[in-house]
């Protein structure tokens, strides 16, 4: 039954489609008769009387565009980022977005390592297996820190409100960790920098090019699959810039830098007679006394003594290369007792900036990772024999830590004296006949390093014992000392010291009264050089005690510099490195 | 969000328009050809199919699955054949979507509709015939492998049959004009328009060997583009010239309608937005999706 009312006036079009529909039903009802397939469409009376008075319509509220665009947003619209690789799969789980970021930058901070290393480590890029072995263990070393970032840029991204700006932001921020690495770690690991690490930048900023690119897409995506609102279209160009910026950067840096140009060697003014150095590990003469230290100490008492407090938690080899050299660990490079060497890795190597967690910590535990001995090849300064040798002075060095063969110098390296050594005793005392026999009448400069005293720091009695010969030892060079042309320098510092221990250099050359002054540990190696006769370089952190020395005795000119230390090419033997890492152990380093 | 080509505003023709230019008059050819010849004692049939087919229109969607095509590097036969057969399977959609049982209009691309110059029984056979006819097109496609003409046959059947054209109609018949939701509006017409919007570009991508993701990115370049398509239609229906039309307007003006749901300027902000995703949808495939690209441009300065 039609409503007598006329039809509200927004129903007309479908109004007329109805009754369009009643009168095609009365057709359809006829050709029923002709077709049973049209029973299909047979519309019930009541139906239609159904559509032709409907409800009072309720008018659609507008929709505000915010809710537009949510809902469009659910229905599938609205979503064209979606469908691109990282935005698809940031509809089906956030968990693996940033997977692609972990992995590319693991790999990128990997690669900005290995160009730190083959800057620093000279003969390392030409070997292939350890640039691949060390690729290798840096990509599984930076995977935890690199997951550990993406799980921070996740948290980032779950609470962005500008998802556009930050993931820029995350990119850029990759970009510099990655720069970081690779500049931070060539300058901790390379005194001088070769124009040919230079080239690295190429890989290093496409690493860290697909990293940024990864990172910002990552951080997108989880914004996206967070807020489900489609950031504005990043642009890549600043990733571009950014690259360059980071090259620019290193060059400039790397530029003031440079490989340093030959320096010619100091000319010396030669002394008369020899300089005798005797450097003595464990020796800290401020502890308890006993009769044997009080011995020592009435000898130490005839020289003229500078002293400095010994820093503690430093290896020996770090302390006596700062002795040795007159620089800080910072720039003569020795610090720790071993050097690492991945496995599959035929070189062993400083870790670079930001790997020693897991190639000194977590490798070796694994077994991934084997130590190796700190040698000569790891110092880039050189020792006072080494330049008193390069200014045409013979020189004898017997058992210092990282010595190693020097042209016009005759060397013996610590291993060599710790390799058949059963204890401290037979250290010195082997170390003590190899100075005997090696040194030469004339030779103007003449150093032997003991350990014994230091290696028996928990043994009193064997110590007594080891003081005794020492003691020996120090009155006939005292007497010669004294008695000749030439001088003894006594350097004594305890590499494990205990409290109040102080490091102390006593020098024996006839000068007046007994003296202590107060002094760097910098300030041996220039002390010793211009008392050789050699000009100390300007650029030693420190500078000669003329105060201990007779007068006029020390040479009172300087160069600019020494130049950098390039040690000559020393074959290694991985049995031999192992051998004498076993050494030190037995006698009580390394523990 | 991607923005859209400003050429529009300038004045200059856009890389689809360039497109279009070229591949119009060939598109125009191969429909002329593709026609049946005429049959013995039923020659209303075959003229109506002709008018239905050849009148004047700006084929779109044909030109859609063309640029498709050459996205993926598709042969152009195959491609033509393609896009001959969206255009068969859009006339027909006309010709039934004007008959007095549905929409009942009376003019469509500036001339009187099928039904009233052939008769509605005329009119519904002409409209089967030329469904038939796009699947025998199909089934013909030169360089096209028997695999590729049978994903093809099932995307355009998709995109006609219970989950395409004819759902979104019998739908929009069921429902409630005054009351429609925006969800109830959606499904309408992301069956009656974009259906065969999606079942262009894939058509055309399939010509080419398109393989999955490229399938799936240019649906959702579909999608969206036969929404914001549909919503600039709700628009010019609400405020467009007749004349410029070349069909009824204001008819739908007592229903709700996305022009009506959002109101007119939020629709344009919308239909700004659909673009720019659609378009965000093609970066993937670089400068090669320039011309679908800026179809989004089309679509969004359309007048009629």
């Amino acid at each position: 039954m039609l409503r007598s009312e006329p039809p509200p006036p927004k129903q007309p079009l479908r109004r007329r489609r109805l009754e369009a529909l009643l009168r095609r039903e009365g057709s359809t009802a006829r050709a029923s008769q002709r077709s049973a397939a049209s029973q299909s469409s047979i519309v019930s009376q009541q139906s239609l009387e159904i559509a032709l008075n409907p409800k009072e319509p309720q008018a659609s509220a507008p929709i505000g565009l915010d809710e537009a665009r949510q809902r469009l947003r659910e229905l599938g619209y609205l979503s064209g980022a979606v469908e691109r690789f990282v935005f698809r799969r940031a509809l089906e789980g956030r968990g693996g977005l940033l997977l692609p970021a972990v992995l590319l930058g693991a790999l990128a901070a990997a690669v900005a390592a290995l160009a730190a290393v083959d800057a620093g480590e000279p003969g390392f890029g030409s070997s292939a297996a350890s640039v691949c072995a060390l690729l290798l263990h840096l990509f599984l070393a930076d995977l935890l820190p690199a997951s550990l970032a993406a799980l921070a840029v996740a948290l980032w991204a779950d609470r962005s409100r500008a998802p556009a700006e930050a993931a820029t932001a995350v990119g850029l921020l990759s970009f510099a960790a990655i720069f970081t690495l690779w500049i931070g770690g060539m300058w901790g690991l390379a005194r001088a920098i070769p124009p040919r690490s230079l080239l690295w930048g190429a890989p290093v900023s496409v690493a860290a090019l697909f990293l940024a690119r990864s990172a910002r897409s990552g951080f997108l995506a989880r914004a996206y699959a967070h807020s489900r609102v489609l950031p504005a279209r990043p642009r890549s160009r600043v990733f571009f810039a950014a690259a360059v910026a980071g090259v620019l950067v290193a060059v400039g840096i790397f530029a003031s830098r440079g490989e340093t140009p030959a320096v010619a060697a100091p000319h010396p003014s030669p002394r008369s007679g020899t300089v005798v150095v005797a450097a003595i590990d464990g020796l800290g003469l401020d502890g308890q006394p006993g009769p044997a230290l009080a011995g020592m100490q009435e000898l130490f008492g005839r020289g003229r003594t500078a002293w400095w407090p010994t820093p503690a938690g430093v290896s020996p080899p770090e302390i006596w290369t700062d002795l040795a050299t007159g620089q800080p660990a910072s720039r003569h490079g020795v610090r720790a007792l071993e050097r690492v060497r991945p496995r599959g890795s035929p070189l062993s190597l400083r870790p670079p900036f930001g790997t020693g967690w897991y190639l000194r910590r977590l490798g070796p535990r694994l077994s991934l990772v084997s130590a190796a001995p700190v040698s000569g090849r790891d110092r880039q300064s050189l020792a006072f024999w080494e330049i008193t040798a390069s200014a045409g002075l013979p020189s004898l060095a017997v058992g210092w830590w990282a010595s190693g063969p020097w042209p016009g110098a005759e060397v013996v390296g610590n291993e060599e004296i710790l390799a058949r050594a059963a204890d401290g005793i037979a250290a010195d005392r082997d170390a003590l006949v190899e100075f005997g026999r090696r040194r030469q009448d004339g030779e103007p400069v003449q150093t032997v390093y003991l350990p014994g005293l230091d290696i028996l720091r928990n043994d009193p009695e064997k110590r007594s014992v080891e003081l005794a010969q020492v003691r020996r030892f120090l009155e006939d060079e005292i007497s010669r000392a004294l008695a000749g042309p030439g001088a003894l320098i006594v350097i004594a510092a305890d590499s494990h010291p205990r409290s109040g221990a102080l490091g102390r250099m006593t020098v024996f050359d006839g000068a007046g009264e007994w003296k202590m002054i107060r002094a760097r540990s910098s300030d041996v190696a220039p002390s010793i050089l211009a008392r050789v006769g050699v000009p100390p370089a300007q650029d030693l952190a420190g500078q000669p005690l003329a105060a201990l020395f007779r007068e006029g005795s020390l040479e009172t000119t300087t160069v600019a510099t020494y130049g950098p230390r390039i040690a000559p090419a020393a074959p290694q033997s991985r049995q031999s490195d192992r051998e004498y890492l076993e050494k030190l152990k037995s006698l009580g380093y390394l523990n | 969000m991607a923005k859209l080509s400003s050429e529009s505003l300038s004045g200059t023709a856009g890389p689809f328009d360039r497109f279009a230019k070229l591949a119009r008059p060939p598109l125009e050819d191969a429909l002329l050809q593709s026609l049946p010849p005429s049959v013995d004692r039923a020659p209303s049939l075959s003229l109506a199919m002709r008018e239905a087919l050849l009148s004047p229109g700006k084929r779109l969607r044909p030109l859609v699955a063309l640029a498709a095509g050459d996205l993926v590097r598709a042969r152009r036969p195959a491609a033509t054949a393609v896009a001959v057969a969206v255009e068969y399977v859009h006339a027909a959609s006309l010709v039934l979507d004007d008959l007095p049982s549905m929409d009942d209009a009376r003019r469509r691309r500036g001339r009187p509709a099928l039904h009233v110059t052939h008769g509605v029984a005329t009119a519904e056979l002409a409209a089967v015939a030329l469904l038939a006819r796009a699947f025998e097109l199909v089934s013909e496609a030169p360089e096209t492998s028997p695999a590729t003409r049978a994903r093809v046959t099932a995307e355009l059947a998709g995109a006609i049959g219970a989950g395409g054209c004819c759902a979104g109609q019998a739908a929009d018949l069921a429902a409630d004009p005054s009351a429609l939701t925006l969800e109830d509006l959606e499904a309408i017409h992301a069956r009656k328009t974009g259906a065969l919007f999606v079942a262009a570009v894939r058509g055309g991508a399939l010509a080419g060997g398109a393989g999955e993701r490229t399938l799936t990115a240019l649906t959702q370049f579909a999608r969206n583009l036969g929404l914001a398509f549909q919503i600039t239609d709700d628009l010019l229906d609400h405020e467009g010239d007749p004349a410029r039309m070349g069909k009824d307007t204001g008819r739908d003006a007592h229903r709700a309608n996305f022009a009506t749901l959002f109101g007119p300027a939020a629709s344009r902000q919308l239909v700004e937005e659909l673009l720019g995703a659609a378009v965000e949808t093609l970066s993937a495939f670089g400068p090669r999706g320039g011309v679908l690209a800026d179809l989004a441009r089309v679509v969004r300065d359309r007048k009629s």
